[in-house]
């Protein structure tokens, strides 16, 4: 991966977790209470963690993006939306989890 | 062996804070000081921040493999405990931990990138704001994490 595409892959990460966190795009699940990971959702197994898979979602997709992006595409990035991006999403997830405070 | 990890994630979690709030404070721009005398503040500034980089993307990643190791624990002691308590606020707190710790790690080939020393003056911003925005993600981390692990004695 070239110097470009690495900020390619922060913006896409960003983007792709929270869209995989809002819409249970989890690439895994896990099951502490059992000590399992599963593709698919299985009710009876106890509680269940996301996280992991929606790092993994994002992990993977943002990867392949700044892949897929051409070189030249890449190298003409203003550096700015390396931090805009993000800091938009962190935005959007504080508003979004605002819920927890609010009864 | 829960504990163990625990005091080294909140070990590497003060390596962290220390490292990222040099460099966070570091690229305020602000003045010199009109006297020659550097105060605290200075001196705590006057640290060279492109060193802390690396270190930085380091600890950020192990504490947050650290966090993920500790997270199975929190999630089947922990939250239903919250949960039963009907404690919100404590629930989320720790959700915007969470994300903020995986959208932190995803800006971290961002964050070195820019701050390797061949880079110039044109990426200064970059620099500046993302270093901010990790330093926000990782005093708010380390405060919740804290909180959240003394909870049973702050609550009444």
């Amino acid at each position: 991966m070239n110097d470009s595409r690495l900020a390619i892959f922060s913006i896409a990460f960003g983007l792709i977790y929270i869209a995989a966190f809002y819409y249970d795009l989890a690439l895994f699940r896990y099951y502490p209470e059992v000590g399992q990971f599963h593709f698919l959702r299985n009710d009876g197994l106890g509680v269940v963690i996301l996280w992991y898979g929606w790092i993994a979602t994002a992990a993977l997709a943002s990867a392949a993006i700044a892949f897929a992006v051409p070189k030249s595409v890449a190298e003409r990035l203003w550096p700015g939306w390396a931090w805009i991006i993000p800091a938009a999403v962190v935005v959007g997830m504080l508003i979004y989890e605002r819920r927890w405070f609010v009864s | 062996m829960i504990v163990v990890l625990l005091i080294l994630h909140g070990l590497l979690a003060v390596a962290l804070l220390g490292a990222i709030t040099h460099q966070a404070l570091s690229v305020v721009t602000i003045s010199p000081a009109a006297q020659s005398r550097w105060n605290f503040v200075d001196r705590f500034r006057g640290v060279d921040a492109t060193a802390y980089a690396t270190p930085i993307v380091v600890l950020f990643a192990i504490t947050v493999v650290g966090g993920a190791l500790l997270y199975p624990q929190y999630r089947i002691d922990v939250r239903p405990a919250l949960e039963d308590t009907q404690n919100q606020v404590a629930n989320g707190v720790f959700e915007i931990k969470e994300h903020l710790a995986a959208i932190g790690l995803g800006l971290l080939p961002a964050y070195w990138l820019y701050w390797r020393k061949r880079n110039g003056p044109e990426t200064a911003a970059p620099r500046r704001y993302l270093t901010w925005l990790l330093a926000f993600f990782v005093w708010w981390s380390f405060i919740v994490g804290h909180v959240l692990n003394d909870i049973r004695g702050l609550l009444p």
